[in-house]
């Protein structure tokens, strides 16, 4: 007995390992279950405080450019907005015009900087400098000008991160534009250029340069927010499914402003959602 | 003894510092990363007390893992490198000796610490590619990214190794 006590007492470093490596463990499975574990991610203030630090200095390189795109999107923006208008000028009179509601299906839009980002782990995340202070919270949208970027895992009160489409749990409803087949886009690890549609319907036909757009059947993203454009399309490794390579809109690795976009409507889509699976 | 616990908070907050901000945004080729935080964990005294090297390790893995994202990746793979660390030193010491030194060139020469070094930075880096791609399996991009990130942090280890020599 003496010397069972004695080998545990001199081996003591051995449990300390082991406590050490369970919660360890502990925290990788957590991260992965559980929204709410903001603590130990960079959504924490003093880790988004520093970033939030270095951001502050490194976003006056690229001003320049940054500014040309935003011009440009501003331009695009009024674009369609004069030829919404002109639309809707056509159709002064009928009662249609009339009956519409005096505001758009409840999405609210707010904007953010990057303020960390990776591109080269098979989970990528990426950290901004909004949080539940302003009204942002999780499964939000995001996206940038050029196209989409991921949905917010968590948000602490000053900071969130976001899951981008560069990450194997990022998982988003879209459609190839002029076709009401959808489909999902989820990545595979390798190329940052590239994501892939899954489980697309053998019937159907793409070509080559078809523009991919979201959904928005899923409540997080309103509808046609661009994605990227179709590459070339392969059968499922079981030959089940058709599968296309899509080369994104989104340069991740560039990534400075970006939009979040909220819906009011979502509780109420999940909660109707939920209770049909419930009975 | 407590001013080389100061000594070592202070070196622990400029080496978590440099490593986040700078060394684990660098990606060589997609592969390599280079983690110059284990240094730190290499060069403890070799009588360092086994409970306080986990505990540095873990802290040392948490704190690179709350930048990075990656909950208990880090910290796992620090603590099981920190584990081993005495058993693979002792094969490096010559027989007999007994004192308490530091790991480094003028202690077991550079081809020692060379393999010292190489040994628990294997350890290290396939736990943690281990479990960062624990759901998709690649065996060849897992092997690539474990021989890619030692070679890489082993030359930067070599390199600080050095330079702090020459002072």
């Amino acid at each position: 007995m003496q010397t069972l006590l004695n080998f545990f007492i001199k081996h003591n470093h051995w449990f300390l390992f082991m406590l050490l490596e369970g919660i360890g463990i502990m925290l990788i499975v957590q991260f992965n279950n559980y929204q709410n574990a903001k603590m130990f991610t960079s959504a924490n203030s003093v880790a988004g405080n520093i970033y939030a630090a270095i951001t502050d200095v490194s976003s006056y390189f690229g001003l320049k450019s940054e500014n040309d795109a935003l011009l440009q999107y501003n331009k695009e923006l009024n674009q369609r907005i004069a030829l919404l208008q002109a639309e809707l000028m056509q159709h002064k009179d009928s009662a249609m015009v009339a009956a519409l509601p005096g505001k758009a299906k409840g999405f609210f839009y707010n904007c953010a900087t990057v303020v960390n980002n990776s591109i080269n782990a098979v989970d990528n995340y990426i950290t901004i400098d909004k949080g539940t202070a302003d009204g942002v919270d999780a499964e939000m949208g995001v996206f940038c000008n050029e196209g989409i970027v991921g949905i917010i895992y968590t948000a602490s009160e000053h900071y969130s991160v976001v899951i981008p489409l560069l990450n194997s749990k990022s998982s988003i409803s879209c459609r190839v534009k002029g076709s009401d087949n959808f489909c999902t886009l989820q990545w595979n690890g390798s190329d940052t250029r590239y994501s892939f549609l899954v489980d697309l319907p053998r019937y159907t036909q793409f070509e080559k340069g078809d523009t991919v757009v979201t959904s928005g059947f899923s409540s997080i993203f309103p509808g046609d927010i661009p994605v990227g454009t179709i590459e070339k399309t392969e059968e499922s490794a079981d030959g089940m499914f058709a599968q296309a390579q899509v080369r994104l809109f989104t340069n991740f690795a560039t990534l400075k402003k970006v939009y979040i976009v909220g819906n009011e409507g979502r509780k109420e889509q999940q909660e109707l959602e939920r209770s049909i699976i419930k009975k | 003894m407590t001013s080389n616990t100061l000594i070592r908070i202070r070196n622990f907050v400029i080496l978590a510092f440099i490593q986040v901000l700078i060394f684990s945004q660098v990606h060589l080729f997609g592969y390599a990363t280079a983690h110059i935080y284990l240094i730190f964990l290499l060069k403890l005294p070799r009588f360092t007390s086994r409970n306080e090297q986990l505990i540095w390790a873990f802290l040392f893995g948490l704190v690179v893992d709350i930048f990075c994202n990656t909950p208990g990746i880090n910290a796992c793979a620090a603590t099981a490198m920190s584990f081993a660390r005495n058993y693979i030193l002792e094969s490096f010491t010559q027989k007999g000796v007994a004192d308490d030194f530091i790991p480094g060139i003028h202690t077991i020469n550079l081809g020692g610490y060379a393999m010292y070094a190489t040994l628990c930075l294997l350890l290290f880096y396939s736990v943690l590619f281990i479990l960062e791609l624990f759901t998709i399996r690649y065996p060849l991009t897992l092997l690539a990214s474990i021989v890619a990130s030692t070679l890489l942090t082993l030359l930067f280890t070599l390199v600080i190794e050095c330079f702090t020599r020459k002072r």
